[in-house]
């Protein structure tokens, strides 16, 4: 068997009273991607910055292919290609600049310094604006430059912490796909995020976080058959709300029952065979039905499932 | 009423950053401080004087030297010392006593005083205060040296002798008298001629570095905004002005009042002195307003403002008094406002003028407020409808 | 030191692109020596000459020995002036004009009264404005009255009573040649102080050094805020490096503008600053000292803002109390010793040794304050610096 890219295990963080990671463990095998799904304030940015040497840990060690890291092991750290949440390039100096800056710092030199410039220029598509200063970018161009930093050294395991955060949809397609290019060509990835639809599009295996515990982790299919065959059914209701909710509820089918403004939210087994039933009760209890929504189980309702709240507010 | 709510938006922003605290209400104070206490007392030249056991004819001398008018005389325990200190200019000049002065003189021989000094004119004139306490002391000395040449009797004898015909003689005497209006009264006290340049110094350089809350006004768009609101263009501008003012204000009158009450510092007549305050503290305004307008970025503000404001400021005779300007500088000085105030100041502070008498420094400083306000407000106008 | 010199080429870069440093480093400085020098440039710290009038009423052999031996061998020395007025009334409005500093007034019978021993006196009419003026005149007019009454009181001492008027004449004479025992000698002193020009320039220039350095050292909040700290600590460096290329910018920085301002201010303004050995001596202790300083002050911000304003009340308040604005060293009292207790008096000091000196030696007790300050601060720094760096 290979190692790991990555191995962590049993990773702690306290910032006073304050537990914000406790107890997170897992593996990014050679090739994979690997993805952090949670809400805001889950731990994800913390688990990150302890695994890429950035922050003390309290307790837990990361291993990098083989090698323990802590915050002063500087070799290590030469593996991983780090991508912080936030644009973290220097507004003042241009695209180059700041590539060739960074590049220095991994101990870049000379042509192969600067032939892994353009070819990231290129990846990034920012090869026509490089010589600009970077606070003359748009979001979207910061944000690729953002990346294309922590391609530059070829690491082999590249962190991203929620690289799509306030981008727009254009520029977030094209960060989702060149993940995706960067993954094929054989990188280990591990990326944060609590957009449910980029963690199934991307990672091959998704670890579901939340204050600052792996709820569970494994393929998408694995998640999800946790949640059984079951159905997300979204009735959209005139009349008494809470009462077709009571009804709802007392149906053996029906697992979860949520509501929210006109609609009530259930999980159901099979919906196909139980939906019958369920629109009875509703018209019994005194509601309208106006439309019915039937959704098949995602990371979503996994979420919903392990931690009884939805990722988005 | 918009206006004072923009003016009144301006003045608690200021007050909301700590580091404005100091800059505007610690540091002018201080300053006071500092200057009143190292330069309060007027220039009188210093005198250091260095005599180690002199024997009691150098005592004599010592007193006579130490008695000398209108210097300061200061003990310095070695020559070394006393050297450095005349090198570096904290002592205008120094006066060694030789030891065994006493015994060389009863011996018939000559002593030697020396007089230490740099080459400087006021070095050459102290000079002759010391050789003149030197020659005061040594009159009886030649009294009883003659006594002494002319085979009379002992030095000691002659000596005594001299003393009881000395106090017998009427001597010739020198009467000083002086003439003319006393520019710095003696009766002042030592922070009161600071305390006013300071007060017009910072008033000023508090309203230029406040252009720095107008371009960033500007800058997040908050003039948009309230242009977006039913304002118009002349309410803000009074506005921005008022805020200007409003700050200038608040400073100028914690600045009084506190030197007032902590060192006792006399503003003269109460309305006078209020006056010049808010006319100064109008033309600040303006000044601060016209920078603002005619800058675009905050470092720029903040370089030029400190520029400006303390350029102005040694130019109008905020740091070194006029007095001391050749006659060419102090008619450029009057370009500045700052050596109007002054000049209204002097008259309120120094020749216990009134209100009345301030009205032509009034009416210069009203007159340059709205030169700045005028020019200000035309720019600044220009600036925010682009 | 690879990864430090890189940190601090890259931050050297960004500066020099910010506006507001060129303005502080640069402009700021060498603006504010310019209007200093124009306006303050003029005065002379020595004092210029006093202008004495002198108006002899009496015309008689005692007063022109005054007039014509006394005043003019005082004015051969130097640092005054002697002019004849011919009425007392045209001197006393010479002197309320401030054409005189001060006149002498030699009293019509001034010479019998002397020679018949009887009261007499000299009258010296002062500028009230001009107090060392008139003390000064006081003092000649004193030293001629002191040598006519060492005459009379050795004449008295030693006559016998009944003395022929010719004995007596020739008493007077030899009391006159009987010369006082006591000599006064000049002892010329090097001046150890620096002229206008070169004071304000210089003070200028270490006063807005403390502003410079600033650039260097809270950059590093600047770049926690901007999230390319994270970025430094995740790449393959240690922590000591990225602290010091900061240090190292600040160091750089703030010896570029001294070094700039220092040539600007010889060139353009004729400052005189000094040995150049001396000079870079004391630039190099001195910008270690701002920097050691000043770091101590970033280590305690949250943000660069709040840094900023630290720096800034710092840097103001040390400038002052070292003597930047006006020369504090020569204040009375304690403040000039208080003084000390800042690098910037230091910095002055040594360019005042130097001033009259030429060997770059007498600088070294200065340059030695100096890195004890540096040394001292930058231990303190050290030991917060190091949290700094971290998330």
């Amino acid at each position: 068997m290979t190692t790991p890219v990555l191995e962590c295990r049993d990773l702690r963080k306290a910032f006073g009273d304050l537990v914000a990671v406790n107890g997170v463990g897992f593996s990014v095998a050679p090739g994979e991607t690997y993805g952090l799904l949670g809400p805001n304030g889950a731990g994800k940015t913390t688990t990150i910055s302890m695994i890429a040497g950035l922050l003390e840990r309290d307790g837990g060690e990361v291993l990098v292919e083989g090698a323990p890291l802590t915050t002063t092991s500087v070799a290590t750290k030469s593996a991983i290609g780090y991508v912080p949440q936030d644009i973290a390039i220097y507004p003042d100096l241009t695209g180059r600049e700041n590539l060739r800056f960074f590049g220095r710092l991994y101990g870049m030199t000379g042509d192969d310094l600067a032939r892994r410039m353009d070819e990231v220029l290129q990846v990034v598509a920012l090869a026509d604006r490089a010589g600009d200063p970077t606070r003359e970018y748009s979001g979207g161009m910061k944000r690729r430059l953002n990346i294309g930093i922590g391609l530059l050294h070829r690491p082999t395991l590249l962190i991203l912490d929620e690289p799509t955060v306030g981008v727009d949809p254009q520029s977030r397609n094209a960060i989702l796909e060149s993940v995706d290019q960067l993954s094929a060509a054989g990188m280990a990835v591990l990326y944060t995020t609590h957009y449910m639809e980029e963690a199934e599009r991307l990672c091959d295996r998704v670890g579901i976080i939340d204050l600052g515990e792996l709820k569970a982790e494994g393929t998408r299919r694995e998640l999800v058959s946790m949640v059984g065959e079951r159905d997300q059914v979204l009735l959209a209701l005139a009349g008494d709300l809470e009462g077709a909710a009571a009804a709802c509820r007392a149906l053996p089918t029906v697992h979860h029952v949520s509501t929210k403004d006109e609609h009530v939210e259930l999980v159901v087994d099979e919906a196909r065979k139980t939906l019958p039933a369920i629109l009875e009760a509703v018209s019994d209890a005194g509601a309208a039905v106006r439309s019915v929504e039937v959704t098949e189980p995602d990371l979503e309702a996994v979420f919903l499932q392990l931690t009884g709240k939805a990722l988005r507010d | 009423m918009k206006a004072v709510a923009i003016a009144a938006v301006n003045v608690r922003r200021m007050l909301r950053d700590r580091s404005n605290i100091f800059f505007v209400f610690v540091f002018p104070m201080l300053l006071i401080l500092v200057l009143g206490v190292s330069f309060g007392r007027g220039f009188e030249p210093r005198i250091g004087l260095v005599a180690a056991d002199p024997g009691p004819l150098g005592q004599d001398l010592v007193r006579e030297l130490e008695g000398m008018p209108d210097v300061e005389v200061e003990r310095y325990g070695s020559v070394q010392d006393l050297r450095t200190s005349v090198e570096r200019g904290q002592l205008e000049a120094g006066v060694v006593v030789p030891e065994g002065y006493d015994a060389a003189i009863r011996a018939g021989q000559d002593a030697e005083v020396r007089y230490v000094a740099r080459q400087s004119e006021l070095g050459l004139q102290l000079s002759q205060t010391v050789r003149s306490a030197v020659a005061e002391q040594g009159q009886q000395l030649r009294a009883a040296r003659l006594f002494v040449s002319e085979g009379a009797g002992s030095l000691d004898e002659g000596l005594a002798r001299a003393g009881v015909v000395a106090q017998a003689l009427t001597p010739v005497e020198v009467v000083t008298t002086t003439v003319g209006e006393e520019r710095f009264p003696t009766r002042l006290g030592r922070f009161d001629l600071g305390a006013s340049s300071t007060l017009l110094l910072f008033v000023f350089l508090t309203s230029m570095t406040s252009a720095v809350a107008l371009i960033e006004t500007r800058r997040l768009g908050l003039s948009r905004r309230m242009l977006s609101t039913p304002t118009s263009i002349g309410t803000i501008v009074i506005g921005e002005g008022l805020g200007r003012f409003g700050i200038a204000m608040v400073q100028g009158l914690f600045i009084m009042l506190g030197s007032l009450i902590v060192f006792g510092v006399d503003w003269g007549e109460p309305l006078g002195s209020a006056s010049l305050l808010v006319c100064f503290a109008l033309v600040g305004a303006g000044a601060g307003m016209f920078l603002g307008s005619l800058l675009r970025t905050e470092q720029q503000a903040i370089g030029l403002g400190i520029l400006v404001g303390l350029g102005l400021g040694a130019l109008g005779g905020c740091m070194v008094p006029m007095e001391f300007f050749s006659s060419t500088m102090a008619t450029v000085a009057h370009f500045t406002p700052h050596a109007w105030a002054i000049d209204g100041y002097a008259e309120l502070i120094r020749r216990d003028g009134s209100f009345v008498d301030v009205l032509p420094y009034l009416g210069i400083l009203l007159a340059y407020t709205a030169v700045l306000f005028g020019l200000a407000s035309w720019r600044l106008r220009r600036a925010i409808t682009g | 030191m690879r990864v430090a010199l890189l940190i601090a080429a890259k931050d050297l870069r960004q500066r020099l692109r910010d506006r507001s440093a060129i303005m502080v480093a640069f402009v700021v400085p060498l603006g504010l020596a310019f209007v200093f020098n124009a306006t303050l440039g003029g005065i002379s710290t020595g004092g210029t000459s006093f202008r004495y009038g002198v108006v002899d009423e009496d015309r008689s052999q005692v007063s022109a020995v005054f007039v014509d031996d006394v005043l003019p061998a005082v004015q051969e020395g130097g640092a005054i002036r002697v002019r004849t007025v011919a009425s007392e009334a045209d001197g006393r409005r010479m002197v309320a004009d401030g054409e005189l500093s001060a006149l002498f007034v030699v009293p019509a019978g001034f010479g019998s009264a002397v020679e018949g021993s009887d009261a007499a006196r000299i009258r010296v009419i002062g500028d009230v404005d001009e107090p060392t003026g008139t003390q000064v005149a006081r003092s000649i007019a004193s030293r001629f009255a002191a040598d006519l009454n060492a005459v009379r009181v050795a004449v008295a001492t030693v006559a016998a009573p009944g003395e022929t008027p010719t004995a007596l004449e020739a008493l007077v004479q030899r009391a006159a040649a009987t010369a006082t025992p006591v000599e006064v000698v000049d002892v010329n002193a090097t001046t150890r102080e620096l002229d206008t020009t070169t004071y304000y320039a210089a003070g200028m220039a270490v006063f807005f050094l403390f502003f410079t350095v600033q650039f260097g050292v809270a950059s590093l909040l600047d770049e926690r805020k901007d999230g390319t700290l994270s970025r430094l600590l995740a790449a393959p460096i240690g922590r000591a490096p990225i602290l010091g290329g900061k240090l190292l910018t600040s160091f750089v920085i703030g010896t570029l503008s001294m070094g700039t301002l220092i040539v600007a201010t010889s060139l353009l303004l004729g400052a005189h600053w000094g040995n150049p050995l001396g000079v870079a001596l004391l630039v190099v202790s001195g910008v270690l000292a701002a920097v050691g300083i000043m770091s101590i002050v970033a280590t305690l911000a949250k943000t660069s803002e709040q840094a900023g304003n630290w720096q800034s009340i710092i840097a103001v308040v040390l400038g002052m109390l070292g003597g930047v604005f006006f020369p504090i060293s020569q204040a009375p009292g304690i403040l000039p010793t208080l003084s000390l207790l800042t690098p910037q008096a230091w910095f002055l000091r040594g360019l005042s040794d130097l001033a009259g000196d030429t060997g770059w030696t007498v600088v070294l007790p200065a340059v030695l304050a100096m890195l004890v300050f540096a040394v001292v601060t930058s231990a303190i720094a050290s030991v917060r610096l190091d949290r700094m760096a971290r998330l």
